[in-house]
């Protein structure tokens, strides 16, 4: 479903991924974490071409990204991508915010995309809430807005980066729930999260990244258990002592 | 004395309202192209495009690093040089349009940049493509911004106007030059060029006004 051979990404004269090698399967939930500036951000943006790889081959769901000529708007409309900050459209209802690509990329019929994302914002628990604005919603309903948006074009996929860091501790769950949910029902999922219980839980592997590498991969029972590289070991020590 | 002259000028009224009237074409036209095409080349100046944002960034530099109303000469006095001949109205609403373009070009530039980065991420992410991104996402969160200073601008611009009066434009500046000249009372008659100059733009500044206010009570009620 995704695929990275040998992928670069320079910043400049930054070296943000270092020969990036990894495969993921439809219906797999990868979890990803690593320390602060490691390049986790840049791997999974570089799926949808938020960033542009420079070197080696990025083919997801048979097409190639690395190439510049491929349709990106097309591909993108199969890639739901949930923020650390929401991004919500704050001029725009929770249910104006899931109906807008609906309608504008897939031609949904207003109608049609209405009926959509009212049944998701009730799938994510916000039934309630279609007409609050962002600003009337507190942390955790607004990324499960955010999730209901990317979910709304019936995905392929979907992307989440650090989903729950922004969020009050009393909220995480909540959010955390749809994506339980999510993984649950099938979704290729890549979550890039410091929440250890959910990658125990949820994840069918753990990747640890360092300094724009993936230092090692594994089932989370394996990776928690017996982590091989000692940097890894030392990461799991610092945040699961939190 | 006085009352000799405010009968005068009341005489010349129908030739002040026509002057005012000259001032509301001149600069109603030259808003109306200079908005539109201040935020065309506001957009591409606020996109990535490699090439025509330096070219509309110098152009905006050196009209906004020259006088008005040299610019208005050039227009009159030297495009006849190269064989484009232009009428004295023509030639002011294309220096005004121009005028207004550039200034209105940088507020709808900073609009759009003070619109943060993450909105774009999020409608890109879902697959919009750039002008449904322009559209729907990024314009319509930058027009509150952009919306204040744009009246203002157009009262500057209005005021601007007068400076077409050099070239023989007959708006309420120039009526008043040519009024002086009978009624030789230049506070009464410039009194009366001010008087009708603000009355055009006291209701814009009024709008504008009460649009930042508006505005900025907005911001706390419809925060990111
Ligand atoms: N747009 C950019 N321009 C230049 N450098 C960037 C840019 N985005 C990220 N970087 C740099 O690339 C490196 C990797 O960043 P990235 O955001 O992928 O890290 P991360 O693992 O997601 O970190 P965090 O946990 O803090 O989110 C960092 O050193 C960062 O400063
Ligand atoms: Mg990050």
């Amino acid at each position: 479903m995704i695929e990275f051979r040998d992928v670069h990404k320079w910043f400049g004269e930054l070296h943000v991924l270092k020969g990036i090698n990894l495969k993921v399967d439809p219906a797999e939930v990868l979890v990803v974490c690593g320390p602060s500036g490691s390049g986790k951000s840049t791997l999974i943006r570089c799926i949808n071409r938020l960033e542009p790889i420079q070197k080696g081959a990025l083919i997801v769901d048979t097409m190639k990204v690395h190439e510049s000529k491929t349709n990106m708007t097309r591909l993108r409309a199969e890639i739901g991508f949930v923020f650390q900050q929401f991004n919500l459209y704050p001029h725009m209802t929770a249910l104006q915010n899931v109906t807008l690509a609906p309608m504008k990329v897939r031609k949904t019929a207003k109608k049609e995309a209405e009926d959509q994302g009212r049944y998701v914002l009730e799938k994510v628990g916000l039934g309630d809430k279609l007409h609050q604005y962002p600003a009337q919603l507190s942390g955790g309903q607004q990324q499960r807005v955010a999730i209901a948006r990317g979910l709304c074009m019936r995905p392929k996929i979907m992307l989440f980066d650090e989903p729950t860091s922004a969020l009050d501790p009393e909220m995480i769950n909540e959010v955390l729930e749809v994506m339980r949910n999510l993984a649950r029902e099938g979704m290729t999922m890549i979550v890039v999260t410091h929440e250890m219980g959910f990658a125990r839980e949820v994840a069918h592997r753990v990747a640890f990244m360092d300094f724009g590498e993936l230092m090692e991969i594994a089932p989370p029972r394996e990776f928690f258990a017996h982590p091989k590289s000692e940097r890894t070991k030392l990461f799991l020590s610092k945040i699961l002592t939190h | 004395m006085w009352s000799f002259y405010i009968e005068q000028l009341i005489h010349s009224l129908p030739f002040f309202l026509k002057g005012l009237w000259m001032t509301i074409a001149v600069s109603g036209l030259s808003l109306l192209a200079g908005t539109a095409i201040g935020f065309i080349w506001g957009i591409l100046r606020a996109s990535r495009s490699r090439f025509v944002k330096p070219l509309i960034g110098a152009w905006v530099d050196v009209v906004r690093g020259t006088p008005f109303l040299v610019q208005v000469f050039i227009i009159f006095f030297l495009l006849p040089e190269f064989g484009i001949q232009l009428e004295a109205f023509p030639a002011a609403v294309i220096a005004l349009t121009n005028l207004a373009a550039c200034f209105i070009c940088e507020i709808v530039a900073a609009g759009i940049q003070a619109v943060p980065s993450g909105q774009m991420e999020a409608a890109t992410s879902t697959g919009l493509n750039a002008l449904q991104q322009l559209r729907y996402v990024i314009l319509p969160q930058s027009m509150r911004i952009i919306l204040p200073p744009l009246v203002g601008q157009f009262v500057l611009l209005i005021k601007d106007s007068s400076v077409v009066s050099a070239i023989g434009v007959m708006d309420v500046t120039r009526v008043g030059w040519l009024t002086v000249q009978r009624v030789p009372q230049g506070l009464l008659v410039f009194g009366l060029v001010a008087v009708l100059y603000f009355v055009i733009c006291y209701p814009l500044i009024r709008i504008s006004n009460s649009m930042e206010k508006r505005m900025s009570a907005g911001v706390t009620l419809n925060k990111m």
